[in-house]
């Protein structure tokens, strides 16, 4: 998968490159916009990372020229702006996703593999990671054969966390996902909820699927 | 050019422009003069016709004696009478002359001198003017009231005769002239002291606002808590110095809360960069194991994570003080909205074992979003200090104009002298500032911010040991 960034903070085009890069994606990297917009027109890029304030050129007009010319690869934006007039006229021009600095670059990556995948999530029936398996239609989830007591909030968490394993997952996409909040909360409601989903899936068997990455968020990974 | 501009632009002020001072001096002054002028005029008016009336009737009352003389014949009292008119008062200003005339117009009788000094010709027509009198000025430059009057009538036994007599009123021409010179006077001396007197006036009135101007430049930021209303004002300035200080009141308190804010936000924001880059700095001291770069890079990204939150809701508050945040203003049932953030607290509060629940439905028109996290915020805080096995409730009640929301804990409830406090930013109740165990104090200043930007009202009642109680107004 081949990615263009477009970002002129060179801290920042630098680790999103790295970050990229270790992911496993090809990344070519522009600090500024007339330069990106003709690479964008040359090659058949796989997404854009665009920043919205850009020498030369800014990020909106890229974004037009892109979609004028007839290129329909996904944009994500990123930007300080975090006004509702902003994210509104970014997403009106066609960009496909927005994320505003600062972000987790977890969140980033989960937001760009989201993005890449296109399709939505699997929705087989049953998904089965190590010994633990959940039935999707009839939400039931059980482990070594046996069935797991969950709350539904608890399940729909379980069921985020199977599908994207092998990702961390920021607190903030985990709220937005399971309960559709789209606000940063002081709080440590997200860890209260994962420390009482482990209690029921990983504290009474030997091996453990729910991991913590500090500062990042959770994984779900058969280790 | 900015000059002309300037030129142009500046009005000449109209009376309201004026200074109050002045206003009050040139009305005071107006007022003045114009009842004076009327005073003096209405005295002058019943100082003319006085004197008019009492010289016709001296007149015709000469006429009268003409007229009974000649009624009795006596040609020798008429002769003596016409003769001996002025003797009486020799030195008098006021000199009567009298003439009998015959009905062709022949001089019978006149008082010596008269001939020369009043001809017969200047008396009015006796046929078109009955008792009016007619003033006329000989060429000696005296001044006389004339009348002339017919008598008898076609009777044989009483011949026609013509009756003039004159009266010399140069003297009281003069005494009026004196008058009219002396009323000019007194006017203008009465105008310009009324008009000065205005102006002490005005300006001694004036005087304490000047100095409650004064008073009020003394006052700087530093010098809050000066006040004004310690002199003893007049009683119309008093309400004013009151306001002013009560305004200033107000502007102490602000002062107090900012600076406070200030020293808060300070704190806030050096405490995550201070562990960043001590952090940072001891790790690059010397080589260490790979765990504890990891360790210390996730205490960082944690550093990381509180700053960005809070400069989040600085942001917000920012934005909804400077009212540039758009809000989006739908329709949404308040129960929904409200048992969605229940539900996503649902873990916290099974920890807890509190029970959270919400009564009550209503529709209400709000940013759904910005009311989440007012209940969110609302919640978490409740939830905070709402010790194991205690109740929240959510309550939604229509009202008169709109929706209220509350939220009731049975928590350790608040401290009265922190209740005007909990929705500044960065108030906490706890002195201790300890990051894990409470947010950055943000939290009800947002819920007020929101509250605000929606135009509602907010309302905290609390008892210590029993719980609080936030009334939050929508309107509709």
């Amino acid at each position: 998968m081949h990615i263009l960034i477009i970002e002129d903070e060179k801290k920042t085009s630098s680790f999103l490159s790295k970050g990229l890069s270790e992911s496993g994606y090809i990344v070519d990297t522009t600090e500024n916009g007339d330069e990106g917009l003709l690479l964008a027109l040359d090659i058949d890029y796989d997404l854009i990372i665009l920043d919205v304030m850009l020498p030369s050129r800014d990020g909106w007009s890229v974004l037009s020229m892109l979609r004028h010319a007839g290129k329909q690869m996904p944009v994500l934006f990123l930007t300080a702006r975090d006004a509702i007039q902003d994210r509104v006229k970014g997403l009106e021009l066609g960009a496909d996703d927005y994320l505003i600095k600062p972000f987790a670059f977890s969140e980033l990556l989960a937001r760009v593999r989201l993005l890449l995948r296109r399709a939505p999530p699997r929705c087989n029936e049953t998904l089965k990671i190590a010994d633990l398996e959940i039935e999707f239609e009839r939400q039931k989830a059980t482990r070594g054969g046996n069935r797991l007591d969950l709350t539904s909030k608890e399940f729909a968490l379980l069921s985020l966390l199977m599908r994207r394993a092998g990702e961390v997952l920021s607190r903030t996409l985990i709220a937005e996902q399971v309960w559709d909040i789209n606000f940063d909360s002081d709080t440590n409601v997200i860890d209260v909820a994962i420390r009482r989903l482990r209690s029921k899936i990983d504290d009474p068997f030997e091996k453990k699927l729910i991991h913590t990455v500090r500062g990042v968020g959770y994984l779900f990974e058969d280790r | 050019m900015k000059i002309d501009n300037a030129h142009q632009l500046k009005v000449t002020p109209g009376f309201r422009g004026w200074s109050i001072a002045r206003q009050l001096a040139w009305l005071y002054a107006l007022s003045a003069s114009v009842m004076l002028i009327f005073a003096s005029g209405f005295l002058y008016w019943v100082l003319i016709t006085t004197l008019e009336k009492e010289d016709e009737q001296f007149l015709s009352s000469r006429v009268q004696v003409f007229d009974l003389i000649l009624r009795a014949g006596n040609t020798e009292a008429l002769e003596r009478e016409i003769s001996q008119e002025n003797i009486g008062f020799s030195n008098s200003q006021y000199r009567a002359y009298s003439r009998i005339l015959d009905e062709s117009g022949r001089t019978l009788y006149e008082a010596h001198g008269m001939d020369r000094e009043i001809p017969p010709a200047v008396f009015p027509d006796p046929n078109q003017l009955t008792g009016k009198a007619k003033k006329w000025r000989s060429t000696a430059n005296r001044s006389y009231v004339l009348i002339a009057a017919q008598t008898g009538d076609n009777d044989t036994n009483r011949p026609k005769r013509l009756i003039h007599v004159a009266l010399d009123e140069t003297g009281e021409e003069i005494l009026v002239s004196r008058y009219e010179r002396y009323l000019i006077g007194v006017l203008l001396i009465g105008i310009l002291v009324s008009a000065a007197v205005g102006i002490i006036t005005a300006q001694r009135g004036m005087k304490p606002l000047a100095d409650i101007t004064r008073a009020a430049e003394r006052i700087t930021a530093s010098q809050l808590h000066e006040r004004i209303d310690v002199a003893q004002w007049p009683q119309e300035l008093v309400s004013l110095a009151r306001a002013f200080d009560a305004m200033l009141d107000r502007l102490e308190d602000s002062f107090s809360r900012l600076s406070q804010f200030s020293a808060d936000l300070a704190h806030e924001l050096r405490t995550p960069i201070n562990n960043l880059r001590g952090e940072a700095e001891v790790a690059l001291s010397k080589l260490r194991e790979t765990n504890e770069y990891r360790e210390i890079l996730a205490s960082s990204l944690e550093e990381y994570d509180r700053l960005s939150r809070m400069m989040d809701s600085l942001l917000f508050l920012a934005r909804a003080d400077s009212a540039q945040t758009m809000i989006t203003s739908l329709t949404m049932d308040a129960s929904t909205e409200i048992r969605k953030i229940i539900a996503f607290y649902e873990a916290l509060a099974a920890e807890q074992n509190v029970s959270v629940i919400c009564t009550g439905s209503g529709e209400m028109n709000a940013d759904p979003i910005l009311f989440r996290r007012v209940i969110s915020n609302l919640l978490s805080n409740a939830l905070h200090y709402t010790p194991v096995g205690g109740e929240i409730t959510f309550s939604i009640r229509s009202m008169d104009g709109g929706i209220e929301v509350g939220c009731r804990d049975s928590g350790m409830g608040i401290a009265q002298e922190h209740l005007p406090k909990i929705f500044d930013r960065f108030y906490r109740i706890s002195p201790s500032r300890n990051i894990k165990t409470e947010g950055a104090g943000l939290g009800l200043a947002i819920v007020k911010s929101i509250v605000d930007l929606h135009r509602g009202k907010i309302a905290v009642q609390s008892v210590v040991g029993q719980g609080t109680s936030v009334r939050l107004f929508f309107p509709a």
